[in-house]
């Protein structure tokens, strides 16, 4: 599913934000993405949905090499390759449902398909009962239950959460773990950044290390090592 | 494709109220930009009716010797009246001067007066010569000083020349003035354009950042903007064209004044080309306005 060769990322003057990473992740894998700040997972993560380009390597999803994307085919990246991070991005000015369905109203979806794809999106994450409700009328966890379901409307192939949990406290962020199992659990790709020992050490799934941007560990059930 | 437009144009509308006032400094500039462009139009109309009117108005005079013979009078007429660029030429007689003479100090006591202590009609007669075409006056006088009769008492030629040419220099005076003042208004708006389209990305930086990261394509995050400088076009547009026709109703008074016994109508002239005009205004303003909002938007929504 998502296929990385030696791929490096230089920043100038002289820093390697990521060294010669080669990893392979197969279709419906639960990866946990792990290491300090400033190692370069983030990094690795907007390489992902094309919003850096690598330096050195080639970068696949599926068969689709994005090492070179133009600007014109992004937005197609970004409707298979769904992100959500820790400041949960949702616009203050619209209820939960409406940010949900913008992302549909951008892409062009008819208003059919919208008020057809939203309630049963926000069903899905938990969210059936507060649709109306603003983002600073709700939780953090329920911000990012949103944001969820924003990234899902598209049915992406592959979910990257980069530091989902940072904002949250552990029952929330237990919540948000368990959410992106059940949609793993459907078939959908996820790859979690984060640095949160408690939580990669539960999931006992596989656990890639970054150290100074270079993979230092890939073990197919592993542990938060450093 | 009709579904992201209407979207698109939804956004559009949204940032215009979002800025209200920022759009509303925007469209008034816009009509002051529209408002000096078509102040030049209709000075230029105005000026070139006048040039027309004061040009009909100009025939040359040839003045004769009052002993001359009706005879020979009749034949220079006829030499002239067979010059190419000539029109009509009218026979003055000694007596047809003197009518008009007093005729046009019928209130002047004292001028009346004098010349009845003349005795005497003291007026020579003349031939009135107009012009087929009042632009090639040049080419008309110089066929005139070529013709030698000893009847010709005096050719009086330079006033009207010094006229027309005074009235030139004013006109296209006027009109650099109008230009410059144009210009400045059309270089103000582009920038004030430029700026407002600025403030637009900025205050939707949130959004335009969220759309990208949802998958919009860059076409659907910067039409918004270019929608909204043609909709500031259009109420631009609109709103001169309304206050350019009330200006000119309140100004056609004074102007039928000036252009006494000549059929010119300003009012008229704008409403007999105000689909043109309007759409001329509305396509130049706008293609003008697009390009400013396209470096605007290149350059600033890149969030």
């Amino acid at each position: 599913m998502i296929r990385l060769d030696n791929v490096s990322k230089l920043y100038q003057p002289n820093i390697k934000a990521l060294d010669h990473v080669s990893l392979t992740i197969k279709p419906g894998e639960f990866v946990s993405l792990v290491g300090q700040s400033g190692t370069g997972k983030t990094t690795l993560v907007r390489c992902l949905i094309g919003e850096e380009k690598p330096s050195e390597g080639k970068i696949l999803i599926g068969d689709w090499d994005i090492t070179d994307i133009g600007k014109s085919e992004i937005p197609y990246l970004r409707r298979q390759v769904a992100v959500i991070f820790q400041d949960f991005k949702l616009l203050p000015k619209k209820t939960l449902a409406e940010n949900v369905a913008f992302a549909l109203e951008v892409a062009g979806k008819s208003g059919a398909k919208i008020k057809s794809v939203v309630p049963e999106v926000m069903k899905i994450v938990g969210l059936g009962s507060k649709m109306k409700r603003y983002p600073n009328q709700v939780s953090g966890g329920e911000q990012q239950r949103a944001a969820i379901a924003r990234a899902l409307v598209y049915q992406p192939k592959v979910l990257l959460a980069d530091e989902p949990t940072g904002n949250l406290d552990s029952i929330n962020a237990q919540e948000i773990i368990d959410l992106l199992l059940k949609i793993n659990e459907f078939g959908t790709t996820v790859l979690l950044v984060t640095h949160n020992r408690e939580i990669v050490n539960r999931l006992k799934r596989r656990v890639i290390t970054l150290h100074d941007g270079r993979l230092i560990s890939d073990q197919a059930v592993g542990k938060y090592i450093i | 494709m009709l579904i992201s437009l209407g979207r698109a144009l939804k956004f559009s509308f949204q940032d215009i109220a979002r800025n209200i006032w920022l759009s509303f400094v925007t469209v008034i500039i816009l009509v002051l930009a529209l408002f000096s462009v078509n102040l030049l139009i209709a000075v230029q109309v105005i000026s070139s009716a006048a040039v027309d009117t004061v040009r009909d108005k100009i025939d040359i005079s040839l003045y004769l010797r009052t002993e001359a013979a009706e005879s020979d009078i009749l034949a220079l007429r006829g030499k002239i009246a067979a010059l190419p660029n000539v029109r009509e030429v009218t026979y003055i007689s000694k007596q047809q001067a003197l009518a008009d003479f007093q005729k046009k100090h019928e209130n002047n006591p004292d001028v009346i007066g004098a010349l009845r202590e003349l005795d005497t009609n003291p007026l020579s007669p003349s031939l009135a010569i107009h012009p087929q075409d009042p632009n090639k006056y040049d080419e008309l006088i110089n066929d005139l000083n070529h013709i030698s009769d000893p009847i010709i008492e005096a050719r009086n030629f330079d006033d009207h020349k010094l006229l027309l040419q005074k009235i030139d220099t004013i006109t296209s005076r006027i009109s650099e003035a109008g230009f410059l003042v144009s210009l400045l208004f059309v270089l103000i708006t582009l920038l004030f354009l430029y700026n407002t389209i600025r403030v637009a990305i900025y205050t939707h930086r949130q959004e335009i950042a969220i759309m990208r990261l949802v998958g919009a394509s860059s076409w659907f995050i910067r039409a918004p903007f270019l929608i909204s400088s043609v909709l500031y076009t259009l109420i631009g547009v609109i709103i001169t064209t309304g206050l350019f026709y009330l200006f000119l109703s309140l100004l056609q008074p004074y102007l039928e004044t000036f252009f006494l016994n000549y059929d010119f109508n300003i009012v008229s002239y704008f409403r007999a080309n105000f689909v043109y005009l309007l759409l001329i205004e509305f396509f130049g303003t706008a293609i003008v306005n697009i390009l400013a909002s396209l470096v605007a938007v290149r350059k600033y929504s890149n969030i």
